[in-house]
């Protein structure tokens, strides 16, 4: 991963910097606006994000470099997240247990992980396998999976697998996890381990319609130990969080201290399997200039994801699971690593390529991980304001 | 007599015929965690795509047989859904562990397989060395045929009425050809290019999948109750 960066770019002057960021400070000051409600340490937390979110936009466009900045406000989207949902769940039924009651009347507070789960079975039988609501405030978070499902195609499909690196309210754990070493102990990771999220995919699709559950949610969500348990009345119950406890302790804190990468997410996480398809929609991706390339491999050792090979940067391009951080890009001292917009030459302004991504990446970061971040802080803060 | 006698074997064929394509998609459901990483497993082609799933359906018709004469002989065809706990346990549990098993060798196979004869247009097999070795497609058919899922039930409950063993075998059968239609789909899958990545996923979600079907036997076994809710 890319703790050591390379010397600074050239810096983009304060006032055309700050005249760039003025698009993103008008819309996190409007998405305060959703943030901010009458409890005083909601407002202060609201506030704070905002000049979090707008000063890092601002260091980035300054500096030209993506992932250090990226990666302050990723880790804290994944470090505040439990915080806020925790106190939430906590504050609404008393345990961060599921009761099956709550399941029953479909009160499950729905993520982004099982939709590629439910899209076979709603084909087939038109019914909804997550126990949630289609509706508004068919959730704890409110929106109901319609609006979740819909927000996060339309992002999506711009972004590509962008959204697991910017949006994702999981994944920053295993990067601030991933971060703290100061070099990785195990550096030689067998490749074909790659595959690993595209088999829990298919394993876990076919597995949820075989089932009718969403299977990773009840059986193999590592996530669930930071959030929300199976409320446990029985053996199995405790097989379960059990089951959630040994992977989250393995693939977002153990492996990603020993090999300084994102394993959950590069070996496991079936939703970003899902997520790479959507590398194919978006305009936007990372290739590497071969005419400057030496090749040196800096890039390739900086991926958290190992989405880059000796062949793919032989033929001037990432695999289909680069998460688009731009560790690669920062990475590079030759400046081979760029951002690009299809259908454009590979040399052909790739700062402005850059850019054009992190005004929708990191609207998409803003609109969905603010108000996490926001949430987070409040809860802490209302200990002492 | 002998016409009303035909008119009704004739009608309960047609009956189970129309049971098998209606509940065709639970079966293609129930059975897409076995078939679906085996035939990824497989070399491409249509041609082998088509024996595996003649292979695959054969063995499951034989399970679904045997299964059928078994049940009619203890006289529990009817009340499959409402079998003894313990009995339903010592049947179903033993199974889900032998499917496991199976897809655990089978991943396994796909590598040696692979190993001495990448381009061979055989099925991949599993079981001892040497002669003793059967195609993974038959022994999961077989598996996946005695196994119970709600299709099989809601047969079993009618069959049951059926006058003698020999028109609740041919209810089974007729059943049987309605739900394999719904399984010549997945021989498209044969068009799908094999390369490293696709033989590693299929081999992982094997193992997935098997794990899976190794907690549900013991779970079974164990008479716990699948969740932990």
């Amino acid at each position: 991963m890319a703790s050591k960066f390379p010397p600074a770019k050239e810096s983009r002057s304060i006032g055309r910097s700050f005249v760039l960021t003025i698009p993103i400070a008008i819309w996190s000051a409007l998405m305060f606006t959703a943030y901010a409600h009458a409890n005083r340490s909601q407002w202060i937390a609201s506030l704070i994000t905002v000049v979090f979110e707008v000063v890092l936009f601002f260091m980035m466009v300054r500096t030209r470099s993506t992932y250090r900045w990226r990666r302050w406000f990723f880790v804290a989207l994944g470090l505040l997240f439990p915080v806020g949902f925790i106190h939430e769940v906590i504050s609404m039924r008393g345990t961060m247990g599921i009761p099956i009651e709550e399941m029953i009347a479909g009160r499950t507070p729905f993520c982004f992980i099982p939709i590629p789960l439910l899209i076979l079975p709603a084909a087939l039988t038109k019914m909804l396998v997550f126990p949630g609501s289609i509706l508004p405030n068919g959730g704890m978070s409110g929106g109901g999976m319609a609006a979740m499902a819909g927000i996060w195609l339309a992002v999506t499909i711009v972004v590509g697998k962008g959204w697991c690196s910017y949006a994702c309210f999981f994944g920053g754990i295993e990067e601030g996890v991933a971060s703290v070493p100061p070099r990785a102990r195990v550096r030689k990771i067998d490749p074909r381990w790659r595959y690993g999220p595209w088999a829990v995919f298919l394993a876990m699709v076919l597995l949820s319609l075989a089932l009718f559950e969403p299977a990773y949610c009840m059986w193999l969500c590592p996530f669930k130990a930071v959030s929300e348990y199976v409320a446990a009345r029985n053996t199995v119950g405790v097989v379960q969080n059990g089951i959630f406890v040994v992977l989250f302790a393995g693939l977002v804190i153990a492996l990603p201290l020993l090999t300084k990468k994102r394993t959950q997410c590069a070996f496991f996480c079936p939703f970003g399997a899902f997520q790479s398809i959507f590398n194919k929609t978006s305009v936007f991706d990372v290739r590497i200039d071969k005419s400057r390339c030496t090749p040196c491999v800096l890039c390739q050792k900086s991926c958290p994801t190992l989405s880059l090979t000796e062949e793919s940067i032989a033929s001037g391009k990432t695999l289909m699971s680069c998460m688009k951080c731009g560790a690669c890009v920062d990475a590079c001292p030759r400046d081979a690593a760029v951002w690009h917009i299809r259908g454009t030459e590979v040399s052909a302004k790739p700062e402005r390529a850059r850019l054009m991504f992190l005004y929708a990446a990191w609207a998409m970061a803003i609109m969905f991980g603010g108000g996490i971040i926001a949430e987070g802080l409040a809860t802490m803060l209302h200990i002492f304001v | 007599m002998l016409n009303s006698f035909n008119m009704a074997s004739a009608f309960a064929l047609a009956e189970a015929l129309a049971l098998g394509l209606m509940s065709g998609p639970a079966c293609v459901a129930s059975c897409g965690p076995v078939v679906v990483p085996t035939l990824l497993a497989e070399r491409s082609g249509l041609r082998l795509h088509g024996l595996y799933l003649s292979t695959f359906l054969a063995t499951r018709l034989c399970g679904y047989l045997l299964f059928a004469v078994l049940a009619w002989e203890f006289g529990n065809l009817g009340n499959l859904a409402t079998l003894p706990t313990s009995a339903r346990s010592l049947v179903f549990g033993p199974i889900h562990l032998l499917l496991a098993g199976a897809l655990l060798r089978y991943a396994y196979s796909v590598g040696r397989t692979c190993d001495r004869s990448c381009k061979s247009a055989e099925l991949v097999t599993i079981g001892a060395a040497g002669n003793h070795r059967i195609p993974g497609a038959a022994a999961l058919g077989f598996l996946t045929g005695v196994s119970l899922c709600p299709p099989f039930v809601a047969a079993g409950v009618r069959a049951a009425e059926a006058a003698s063993m020999v028109a609740a075998v041919l209810f089974f059968a007729a059943f049987f050809l309605g739900t394999s239609i719904w399984f010549v789909p997945f021989a498209a899958l044969g068009w799908v290019r094999r390369n490293e990545a696709v033989i590693t996923v299929a081999r992982m979600a094997m193992v997935l999948i098997a794990l899976y079907y190794f907690y549900a036997g013991l779970t079974i076994l164990m008479r716990k109750n699948t969740y932990g809710f």
